[in-house]
């Protein structure tokens, strides 16, 4: 008996798929490989070595940008989880008219292009006589964040029971007692799994850091852009295979951790900000 | 039945508490003071002038706004907006197949894949731009294979409008997918197979069913993707050169290079002004489609 | 304390009612949802609040429990005015259908965490926690955390957690409506044993009838958010007082008709006598009640108040048998007899059979 034709496999759409894999994957294993060759060669390898690592550690510069990019995104994602986290539960417990505004007014930063977040805030510093250093971009980047929190956070909110929250109250504990000892840690995966996705976003950042950092130390995307905007070299490869492994790793820990294989694609689409109701 | 007192007291709620107020009152000042301002301020800056000593100051002019009016600025306008567009087609027809193929043939793998495919999108923008630009370099992998090969003497990818393209759909890309997939995903199958008794043949089913049902999903992915394209500087600084500059390019100039900017303000809320009538368009259009259905 | 059926007068067990509603209403969006609710339960008491399903049992629970505050009305607990109490300060606990344990702290975590609140010192706590693990059977689990117990065991934290803090009255929101058939019988007998251990006064609500019925003192039946009768389990089955009552609990054979000379004409050929029935007058229309099981058929002391009939149809129950008669035109009553020891198939009634149908006539009841 022929199969029916919505179980045979499209042959397009697989082909599509394995291109858009090939597509994907092909440059970053180039960067990959490259950035392990003996040779300056960005096309021929020609042996296995460590030399750019190696000159990469001794890059006293570029250090002071990992560090200096490490400490931003450490404090934007400690920043942005608590406003977040706050405007998560405030806007679930306060249903007027008023909270949905100031809902919908937060999450704009997810839908407008950096670069008009980056010039805007760019203005906003220089306009109150903030001198341009880590602290603004730190500022900036926990804005732009916030609404990612908030985002994960009140899916998790939405999905856990209210009853909760008034058992604890019927038990004697004030609202922020409730809040404290019982809803919190109930959002504690939600909370990790934003803190690394945040973390991961803010370090690889490259657009908002650029409008509002000072002069030195760069945060690390900035020194790396102007690198590149000079051309390609196995060094590049070396600091952009680091990049790429870190913040995979962040990503992939917190996809797990916010259990987006179980749920299906509703809480990838959080991340995106795509698709909201 | 207790009788009403003929005018009871206003009573105090047992719900009472400031908490949740004070929770949201901290975050929403912050958002105000440092987005909702600095919106402020891009929106009024066009309006004053850069001093004689570079600084820029608050004005009544609107000589930055009507400065946008003018050849240059509009050529690059358009462009920007087709190169965004381009991307915007070019990814729907990437993006539908793969989200389709992993949606509904993805069988156990199917949460693996959209991963594998999520991870590296959110890892690192830059570098994947930079590895895009490797690549095709002129003495980059496919240049070096071409030559390798025979196949003549490489071809100048880098600096034609393709290569920025191509820049944005690889940046962009997995804003499509992930809608399309979700749509996908909540695709009641029992109508396709409806649709294939009624159209006969899956092309058609595909186009009649399939298609229209998960149109959302198109649509919030064309404006996921459109929204960073068209705002874009850093593909067309790596791959393009001074004849495919978008508006990003000009914007960033202004701020970094050219030092006006009142001007750069006035662009970006040129910018901006097409993103929100855009929106509002698909906003309604989506409105209307789903209170007809 | 020990069940009794004292309870028919309220407040005879002297001193304060534990929860009293006084016109308790609560409107939501414009549709009254408990409209006007008096209510006394008295301190010991196993009371329940019996309904059908949205007739406003949770909103009241929750207007009592200080999670929603009345339209209108008052909520007294211990006597004292509670209606603006937070629920924090209030003296009530509640066993929530769902039991909202808290999924990140252990067994004992969970118990505890009310004494907790209250300040207890370590020691008295662990003993406490201790005592009320050993009370609910749940000794050997205080580590576990809730998301490893079965159904069961997981009501038995929620009773658990909110009985450790001996409140003037515990709230419990259909706690038995999760389990399957078989464990929510043993809990029934489990709950009601513990409450007399504890002498906590229990609001228990429901929309099972044979749980108000076997496991309270008192049973109020609430319908559409208005109370229509509360009394004992004995009062409320056997002298409903209005017909959503007698169908709700039981089931009952229900005849309309009009009062004439001290009884009710349900038929041309069928005057039930009644007992006098204040309100009603010569001439009114009235329905009256009879459960099937007070009905016999054949034999009949002569007290009795008898018809003549014919089996319609003859139903095997098991342990019963349930006969459909017809007594008029159009009029049919059930009857349900119990099949006695000595009562063999061939002594069962087959459809039609001529028989003669009984009860005694404080069995009927007549209803507004
Ligand atoms: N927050 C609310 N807003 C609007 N209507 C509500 C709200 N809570 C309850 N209701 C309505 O009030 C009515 C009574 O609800 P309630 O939960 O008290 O019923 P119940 O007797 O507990 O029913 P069940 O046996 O199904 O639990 C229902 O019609 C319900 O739809
Ligand atoms: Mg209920």
């Amino acid at each position: 008996m022929p199969r029916r034709s919505l179980e045979r496999r499209p042959r397009t759409a697989v082909a599509v798929t394995v291109l858009l894999f090939a597509w994907l994957y092909l440059p970053i294993l180039a960067v990959t490989l490259f950035s392990f060759n003996d040779k300056k060669s960005l096309s021929a390898f020609s042996g296995f070595s460590l030399r750019w690592y190696h000159d990469l550690a001794h890059d006293q510069a570029l250090l002071e940008s990992l560090v200096a990019s490490l400490q931003i995104a450490t404090l934007a994602t400690l920043g942005s989880l608590v406003l977040g986290t706050m405007l998560a539960l405030g806007l679930e417990r306060v249903r007027s008219r008023r909270g949905r505004v100031i809902g919908a007014v937060t999450l704009l930063p997810l839908v407008t292009p950096e670069i008009v977040t980056g010039v805007a805030a760019l203005l906003l510093f220089t306009g109150i006589g903030l001198k341009l250093s880590l602290t603004t971009v730190v500022l900036a980047e926990i804005t732009f964040s916030i609404a990612y929190v908030t985002v994960i956070v009140r899916g998790r909110l939405a999905g856990l029971s209210t009853e909760v929250e008034e058992a604890a109250r019927d038990l004697g504990c004030t609202p922020w007692q409730a809040l404290r000892l019982v809803t919190l840690p109930a959002l504690v995966p939600a909370l990790l799994g934003a803190g690394l996705l945040v973390f991961a976003l803010v370090f690889d950042d490259f657009v908002l850091a650029f409008f509002t950092t000072g002069v030195d130390p760069q945060p690390l995307p900035v020194r790396v852009y102007s690198s590149i905007r000079f051309g390609v070299s196995p060094a590049i490869n070396a600091i952009g295979t680091l990049m790429l492994l870190v913040s995979a790793l962040l990503i992939v820990a917190a996809l797990v951790l916010l259990r987006l294989f179980g749920r299906g694609t509703s809480s990838l689409e959080l991340i995106t900000g795509g698709e909201r109701r | 039945m207790v009788a009403l007192g003929p005018a009871p007291a206003p009573r105090r709620s047992a719900q009472r508490t400031w908490l949740w107020g004070a929770l949201l009152a901290v975050p929403t000042a912050w958002m105000v003071a440092f987005f909702v301002i600095s919106m402020v301020i891009v929106v009024l800056l066009p309006f004053g002038r850069t001093t004689n000593d570079g600084f820029p100051v608050f004005s009544t002019s609107l000589d930055n706004y009507r400065a946008l009016w003018n050849d240059v600025y509009l050529e690059l306008f358009v462009r920007s907006v087709l190169y965004a567009l381009a991307t915007v087609v070019l990814s729907a027809l990437i993006a539908y197949p793969t989200a389709y193929a992993i949606a509904l043939h993805g069988g156990r793998y199917k949460n693996a894949l959209i991963a594998a495919v999520v991870v590296p999108f959110f890892a690192s923008y830059l570098i994947r731009m930079y590895a895009w630009k490797a690549l095709l370099s002129d003495d980059g992998l496919v240049n070096s294979g071409l030559r390798g090969s025979g196949l003549g003497d490489g071809i100048a990818f880098l600096n034609t409008p393709w290569a920025v393209i191509g820049g944005l759909v690889y940046g962009f890309v997995v804003f499509m997918i992930l809608p399309i997939y979700a749509s996908l995903e909540r695709l009641d199958v029992s109508l396709v197979e409806a649709g294939k008794d009624l159209y006969h043949g899956p092309v058609r089913t595909f186009f009649s069913v399939t298609l229209p049902a998960t149109r959302y999903g198109l649509y919030g992915g064309a404006l996921l993707v459109f929204l960073p394209a068209l705002g874009d500087f850093v593909s067309a600084q790596l791959l393009g050169g001074a004849g495919t500059y978008m508006m990003g390019n000009l914007v960033q100039q202004q701020f970094n290079e050219g030092q006006n900017w009142p001007l750069g303000s006035a662009m970006t809320v040129g910018m901006m002004a097409a993103l929100t009538a855009l929106m509002v368009a698909y906003l309604r259009a989506t409105s209307t489609q789903a209170r007809e259905t | 304390m020990t069940a009794t059926t004292t309870a028919s007068k309220p407040l005879s067990r002297a001193g304060t009612p534990s929860v009293s509603l006084r016109g308790l209403t609560k409107v939501f969006g414009g549709t009254t949802v408990v409209d006007h609710l008096d209510l006394d339960v008295a301190g010991g008491e196993f009371f329940s609040l019996l309904g059908p399903s949205g007739c406003g049992k949770t909103t009241t629970l929750r207007m009592i429990a200080g999670f929603s505050d009345p339209t209108d009305g008052s909520v007294l607990v211990g006597g004292e005015d509670v209606t603006s109490t937070p629920p924090h300060k209030r003296d009530v606990n509640t066993v929530f259908q769902s039991y909202a344990l808290f999924e990140h702290l252990d067994v004992r975590g969970n118990v505890g965490f009310g004494l907790r609140r209250k300040g207890l010192d370590r020691r008295t706590l662990d003993r406490r926690v201790s005592e009320m693990l050993e009370l609910v059977e749940l000794a050997d689990k205080g580590r576990e955390k809730p998301s490893r117990l079965s159904g069961g065991q997981r009501q038995r934290v929620a009773l658990a957690r909110a009985l450790i803090n001996e409140p003037k009255v515990l709230l419990l929101d259909e706690p038995l409506a999760a389990l399957d058939l078989q464990l929510r019988h043993a809990m029934q007998a489990e709950l009601k044993a513990l409450q007399r251990e504890v002498g906590i006064t229990f609001l228990f609500v429901t929309h099972d009838q044979d749980e108000a019925l076997s496991m309270s003192d008192r049973v109020a039946i609430m319908n559409n958010g208005v109370l229509e009768q509360c009394g004992t389990p004995e009062d409320v089955y056997e002298r409903p007082t209005s017909v959503f009552a007698a169908g709700f609990i039981g089931t009952s054979n229900l005849m309309s008709g009009v009062w004439s000379h001290g009884s009710v004409v349900v038929a041309p050929s069928v005057a039930i006598p009644a007992p006098a029935h204040h309100g009603s007058a010569e001439g009114d229309t009235v329905s009256v009640a009879v459960r099937p099981e007070k009905i016999w058929l054949g034999d009949h002391t002569d007290e009795m108040f008898r018809l003549p009939g014919t089996i319609e149809a003859t139903t095997y129950h098991g342990a019963t048998t349930r006969y459909r008669v017809a007594i008029a035109p159009g009029l049919a009553l059930t009857v349900l007899e119990q099949n006695l020891p000595r009562m063999r198939a061939e002594d069962r009634w087959d459809p039609g059979d001529r028989v003669e149908v009984g009860w005694l006539p404080e069995h009927t009841v007549v209803l507004t």
